[in-house]
């Protein structure tokens, strides 16, 4: 009786910090469906206005363009970068490896300290309002961490297979690809859909780096819509929401390996 | 070699940024555009200027205030995503992170129309508690409770996994003996799971430390660092310098200054994490 008295007061906590965590993106999500000037707290009617009118402004649409290129493009590059890096963290010995732990640290250093010079050089290397120059630096800032990833998930993966097929004859590189590689899957997605979500969040390189309104992506177009559109919150919201669907779905289907990827380090 | 692609980049966008970004501290640049090298003005510059001290102290607020409200929520969250008798808990550990994947300029907007001044459901809640109606983000104080709460919002739940992690590390054997004994749950906190998760929480504090100091993006959609300079934490003021000014030289003062606070965190992090093991 006394364990079952428990219980319940633990999912009345589960259910607290859950109301919690969801009620602003459940306020947005509603603002985004209620007619404009209604103000009471459950809309008499459900409306598409909002997404509607943010998709016919071209502008909007280009952000949107703009951000999937950019994420896409970091993801181009980092990965296989990424996916080198990582096996030679997990499979080889050299000198300097024990300075590896610097990809962790890296990270959490205050890149927008960076920021202020890499602007400075983007810009004489011609890639200052370029979504080229935001592809580069999304990619090189996500890239110590991914790297960390799929070091994490390889060393899950038996160094005997891979010997294995040395042994028959396969190359390094053949044997990366045609053994690890399948084996990879889920280190691999767990790389991507975290470069995804974080360049496809990302607000301050994007604004460093690009001041052309043609070439912003989409967490800058919303602020300019925050300057422009004022207390317009059913289209801000629409526009946070659509934002925010990418992320998400992505998380749901993949959050099992994207969280062991993240804390494989301290998950064991 | 396959590392190396992945070493010159980092050397070439992160140590050499940091370097250029020392000599340009030190610089002067005029409007015609010529530099100058002017030794340590920029930085005398700041420690003199009532708004730079303002901007340090707020910065060590906002981290302050995000933590003291993130771990113990994140701990209570912890306990219970952790709990073997709950189950479906894995559909709330997804739940509970979704603050933590949205964008901050999408989160920003939701909390912006929140405090909305005339339709903001929590301005309406401090309507009803206080009898008159704030406009939140145009009153000091109330500006910088949203940027935290913002923020706590947001990172509580990455502390809870860490914390996760540690609990599911302890054995569960440790826990029946207790209660076997007679421990209540206070007990069992403080004297199990408290003690045997101190590296994670100490990870975890050094994280959100790191980010909640270099945040600018929530802070600057939020309140644009105001009212005034209210909110105006030392992430912002860099950016708003550097980026918005176009004051490279003063920007990246601000910037070595912000790196230097960060090292200093992580050696005292690090210092308290060898102390306990």
């Amino acid at each position: 009786m006394k364990a079952k008295k428990g219980i319940i007061l633990k999912w009345i906590g589960v259910i607290i910090i859950a109301i919690f965590a969801l009620s602003p993106i459940l306020w947005g999500l509603k603002v985004s469906f209620t007619p404009r000037y209604e103000v009471s707290l459950i809309p008499s009617r459900l409306t598409l206005e909002h997404y509607r009118y943010i998709f016919s402004r071209p502008e909007f649409l280009g952000y949107l363009r703009n951000s999937v290129i950019v994420a896409t493009g970091a993801i181009i590059i980092a990965l296989p970068l990424a996916l080198l890096g990582g096996y030679a963290l997990a499979r080889f010995h050299f000198p300097g490896k024990q300075f590896s732990f610097l990809f962790l640290v890296f990270p959490l250093l205050p890149l927008i300290a960076v920021l202020v010079p890499l602007v400075t050089y983007l810009n004489r290397m011609g890639l200052y309002n370029k979504l080229t120059g935001l592809i580069i630096v999304n990619s090189v800032f996500n890239l110590p961490l991914a790297v960390w990833m799929i070091r994490n998930f390889l060393v899950e993966v038996p160094i005997e297979i891979e010997e294995a097929a040395m042994i028959d004859g396969c190359s390094q590189l053949q044997v990366i690809r045609r053994i690890t590689i399948p084996l990879m899957v889920p280190g691999l997605v767990a790389a991507t859909v975290f470069i995804f979500i974080t360049t496809w969040n990302n607000y301050l390189y994007a604004s460093a780096l690009i001041t052309k309104p043609s070439l912003r992506v989409l967490p800058q177009g919303i602020l300019s819509f925050i300057g422009t559109w004022g207390t317009y919150w059913g289209g801000l919201t629409a526009a946070g929401m659509v934002a925010l669907a990418p992320p998400v779905i992505l998380f749901f289907l993949f959050q099992h390996w994207f969280i062991a990827g993240l804390f494989g380090q301290v998950m064991k | 070699m396959f590392l190396a692609p992945t070493v010159v980049l980092v050397l070439l966008f992160l140590v050499l940024p940091i370097i250029s970004g020392i000599v340009i501290s030190f610089q002067q640049t005029t409007l015609s555009g010529e530099t100058s090298f002017v030794g340590f003005d920029n930085f005398k510059l700041l420690f003199r200027e009532e708004r730079f001290l303002n901007n340090l102290r707020l910065s060590l607020i906002y981290v302050l205030g995000n933590l003291v409200l993130s771990v113990p929520l994140a701990y209570f969250a912890a306990i219970l995503i952790t709990s073997p008798e709950m189950r479906g808990i894995s559909i709330f550990r997804a739940i509970f992170l979704l603050p933590f994947i949205t964008a901050p300029v999408v989160s920003s907007v939701i909390f912006l129309s929140l405090t909305d001044a005339s339709s903001g459901p929590i301005t309406l809640l401090l309507q009803q508690i206080t009898g008159t109606r704030p406009v939140i983000l145009a009153d000091p104080n109330l500006a910088m409770w949203t940027v935290i709460i913002h923020s706590f919002w947001r990172s509580f739940s990455f502390i809870m996994l860490f914390l996760a992690a540690g609990i599911a590390t302890v054995p569960t054997e440790l826990y029946e003996a207790a209660r076997v004994d007679g421990a209540s749950s206070w007990h069992l906190f403080s004297k199990i799971t408290f003690p045997l998760t101190k590296i994670h929480l100490a990870l975890s504090m050094l994280i959100i430390t790191m980010w909640t100091l270099q945040d600018a993006e929530t802070v600057y959609a939020l309140t644009r660092g105001g009212p005034g300079y209210s909110t105006e934490v030392l992430a912002v003021r860099l950016f708003k310098d550097a980026f918005v000014n176009f004051n490279l030289n003063l920007g990246a003062a601000i910037g070595i200054i912000l790196l230097i606070i960060s090292i200093l965190f992580m050696i005292i992090y690090l210092r308290l994490m060898r102390v306990e093991t």
